[in-house]
């Protein structure tokens, strides 16, 4: 198989971009690869109630 | 691959934070990498020396990519040599992002993050759950 990709002109008048956030990518011209992950935990035991105590002290 | 040149006549960003980026012209390979602990209390408390993140299997736990080559043959045809763009306008990039104005070859993002709250006496509600 061969993937053939034609690029004509591209004329881009306004980006009006709120935020880029958490491993996001605004890309104006090209690439090979990219690779995004992002990782967000919140799970039901992240809730601690009690007396306020150091989160995992270092050492 | 034949380069195309990306053409931006005007580029306005408020803010960067974070293993952010804004990157104007090429570049080969790009790696961002952002972690946060983000602990959050009821009372305005603040310990010196906390928060490791090899206790945590957020933070450990390995992330598995597609493979990056295939066997697919590839044919770029550029009728025209550049991208136009005329405005481009953010107001914040934030935690491993980037903003790339110009070729490159390789970008790869990283970004994981913990919450955690912590409150001194559960409601009605939260009892439920303990």
């Amino acid at each position: 198989m061969i993937f053939e990709v034609v690029n004509w002109n591209v004329q881009v008048g306004t980006m009006d971009i709120g935020i880029i956030s958490d491993s996001s990518i605004v890309l104006v011209g090209d690439t090979h690869t990219i690779q995004l992950a992002s990782v967000l935990d919140t799970p039901a035991d992240s809730l601690l109630i009690g007396p306020f105590v150091p989160v995992s002290p270092e050492g | 691959m034949i380069r195309r040149i990306s053409n931006v006549n005007n580029i306005a960003v408020n803010s960067i934070a974070f293993s952010s980026q804004v990157q104007i012209g090429d570049s080969h390979e790009i790696y961002t990498n952002s972690r946060t602990l983000a602990v959050q209390r009821e009372k305005e408390l603040f310990f010196g020396r906390e928060g490791n993140f090899n206790k945590y299997s957020t933070f450990l736990k390995p992330i598995s990519f597609p493979p990056l080559t295939e066997p697919i043959s590839i044919l770029f045809h550029h009728k025209h040599k550049g991208i136009h763009v005329d405005h481009v306008y953010v107001t914040a990039i934030s935690i491993a992002s980037l903003l790339h104005i110009g070729t490159t070859s390789r970008i790869v993002a990283e970004n994981r993050r913990k919450n955690i709250r912590q409150l001194e006496k559960g409601n009605n509600l939260l009892t439920n759950k303990t």
